[in-house]
């Protein structure tokens, strides 16, 4: 038999007290887990769905709400803007790619969104990639001649059961133009999936206030330039004119960074308080189960269980339970990472990577049981320090 | 045959500090010899110092003044650490509660004493402890935890557990006062068997007049202690 035996029996002895105790510790290690993993999947996907673009071209208002109604459409669209800055931004030769978009309402709570083939093109500087998992893209019809197909995001398809062939369309003003479900996209992890992509011809046509106007509006352009150098130039066009805003997503994503770090500090706060008090029952246990156990220990030491061998027990003890709740807390913690980024990515579609362990977590895992391990040190001396001959004293 | 003593101490005395910078002497032994393979038995009324001098021959405990030789070896010689390994492996303790460790079955409170002595190879470990508690009859009861077993069960247990190591020494502190009689004769005539037939040196406290008669010695602290006498 070894001590770390010894130790492991002892925690066997005393199952529902240690049971409890680790299970207290995988709750505090998966919290953190799930707050660190979640706090950085947001982070990574606001950074992968609103870098693309170099530059999103609105009508003037908010640039916050520019980017957050464009890209991550968890804000109301911004006023429209007219085609024409599209096709001027086009034909700009230090333009790379320019790309329409028009956000619409919404059918069953997924939001209409027209563009054209250009928003899903493959390019090497793309983050983002789309793919079909079933049918075809919509064609990028002439104005004139608008098919009225639609292409799901994978959420939205998967939220309204609608299928390759389906025709769908809400309220009366739409009840006239029903699309025809034409392809459905793979998971892109982004507010994409939550979208219902359509011609822009095919959206003028089914909207009642587009379909009157000669001038066809749109809600943004996404920008492109060829080289970086040209982006101030670009930047300081669109934001001189009268009608149009230039915004840079990254300086967006920077200020939602930066108001999301007081939150996150805050979260820091708790979460080490969280940690502070899983050390304190940890400590109490051992302490506890210490007092409850002088007799064994002083018949351990007149069994001739040197000081340093009883302080290794109790150390062993606390070690094994913060490594069991610390290994079982990152396991509960990517579980609740998963579960939390189900229900983010059901409700704006920002979709974590919650499987993926952090380099950060086997130091997490470290640092519990150096902590766990430090929590039993004062029950550990306690134990150390015992006199053998006052706890030996027969029972009465 | 060895005639050395097992057990040598020479003017040792005890003394607990009290109250305002005074001590107790609880304990003034001259001296006192234990001859090696004797069985002897200490008596003497409750109070009298027997446990407290057991504790010093075991080392759990340190005189104030005096020398205690166990197996020739002087014990207030050796540091703390060298002390604990000597105990582990050249003395048994019997203690009148049992003392058994409630975590571990009856094999393991056993193998315990084995772990902290680091004399039998750890393999050979539960081999040697199902081997002894089956000395004592209790070959059935190996993976009973102590609050399955009997109080005789649980004595004998923590017999084959003093006499884990084979040491030369065993020291037994009342070991039958919580049995009753006819269990306490049992344990007490399963016990002196195995340490007679093992040629061990035995200190036993008892009161019971089955050891009595089948010690070697028989000890009075009133005449053994000068504290007492002088008390």
């Amino acid at each position: 038999m070894t001590i770390l035996v010894i130790a492991l029996k002892y925690l066997r002895g005393r199952l529902i007290a240690s049971v409890l105790t680790a299970v207290s510790v995988a709750l505090g290690v998966g919290l953190v887990i799930a707050s660190v993993l979640m706090a950085s999947g947001i982070r990574e996907a606001f950074v992968t769905s609103a870098t693309d673009y170099n530059l999103v071209v609105g009508a003037k208002g908010s640039p916050m709400q520019l980017v957050l109604g464009v890209v991550f459409r968890i804000d109301v669209a911004t006023p429209n803007i007219r085609y024409t800055t599209y096709t001027a931004l086009r034909e700009d030769p230090r333009v790379e790619v320019a790309v329409p978009v028009m956000i619409g309402d919404a059918y069953q709570g997924f939001r209409y969104v027209a563009t054209n083939a250009a928003y899903f093109a493959a390019l090497p500087w793309r983050r983002r990639s789309f793919a079909l998992a079933v049918g075809r893209q919509f064609h990028d019809d002439a104005p004139d001649a608008p098919a009225f197909e639609a292409l799901l995001g994978a959420e939205a398809a998967r939220s309204t059961g609608l299928r390759i062939g389906d025709r769908f369309s809400e309220g009366e003003e739409m009840a006239e133009y029903p699309f025809t479900v034409v392809g459905i996209l793979k998971p892109t992890h982004s507010a994409d999936d939550r979208a219902i992509f359509m011609s822009l011809a095919s959206f003028w046509q089914m909207n009642e206030v587009a379909r009157e106007q000669t001038m066809k509006p749109l809600t943004a352009v996404l920008i492109r330039p060829k080289r970086m150098s040209d982006l101030p130039g670009l930047h300081r066009e669109r934001n001189v004119s009268a009608d149009t805003q230039a915004v840079l997503p990254s300086g967006v994503i920077l200020t939602i960074f930066s108001m999301m770090a007081m939150a996150q500090e805050a979260l820091t706060m708790i979460l080490a308080t969280v940690g502070a008090i899983v050390l304190l029952y940890l400590f109490v246990a051992m302490y506890s189960a210490t007092q409850e156990r002088r007799r064994e220990i002083a018949t351990m030491r007149a069994l001739g269980a040197r000081r340093a061998t009883v302080l290794g027990i109790v150390l062993l003890e606390s070690g094994t339970l913060a490594a069991i709740g610390g290994i079982v807390g990152i396991i509960g913690g990517h579980a609740a990472a998963i579960l939390a980024a189900a229900a983010l990515s059901t409700r704006s579609g920002l979709v974590t990577e919650p499987f993926v362990f952090a380099p950060l977590e086997p130091v997490i895992l470290a640092a519990v049981i150096v902590l766990g391990t430090m929590a039993g040190l004062l029950p550990a001396a306690l134990a150390y320090r015992m006199e053998v001959t006052e706890n030996l004293a027969p029972l009465s | 045959m060895d005639t050395r003593p097992a057990v040598v101490l020479s003017d040792v005395k005890k003394s607990f500090p009290l109250a305002g910078g005074a001590s107790l002497e609880v304990l003034d032994v001259g001296r006192l010899e234990l001859p090696v393979a004797t069985c002897t038995v200490l008596r003497g009324r409750s109070g009298a110092g027997k446990t407290t001098l057991l504790n010093l021959i075991a080392g759990v405990a340190l005189p104030s003044s005096g020398t205690i030789r166990v197996d020739d070896t002087d014990i207030l010689g050796l540091s703390e650490a060298r002390r604990d390994r000597f105990r582990a492996r050249q003395v048994g303790y019997v203690f009148q509660s049992f003392n058994l460790l409630a975590a571990f079955s009856a094999v393991e409170n056993v193998m315990l004493a084995m772990t902290f002595a680091d004399v039998v190879p750890r393999r050979r470990q539960r081999g040697r402890a199902a081997e002894l508690l089956a000395r004592f009859g209790l070959a059935e009861r190996l993976g009973h935890r102590p609050q399955h077993l009997s109080r005789g069960e649980q004595q004998r247990v923590a017999i084959a557990r003093a006499l884990a190591n084979d040491p030369p020494l065993v020291l037994a502190d009342e070991p039958c006062a919580s049995l009753d009689a006819r269990t306490a004769g049992v344990v007490l005539a399963a016990f002196l068997s195995v340490c007679r037939a093992d040629g061990k040196t035995l200190l036993m406290v008892s009161h019971d007049t089955a050891a009595l008669s089948e010690a070697d010695r028989v000890l009075d602290m009133a005449e053994l202690n000068r504290a007492e006498a002088a008390a």
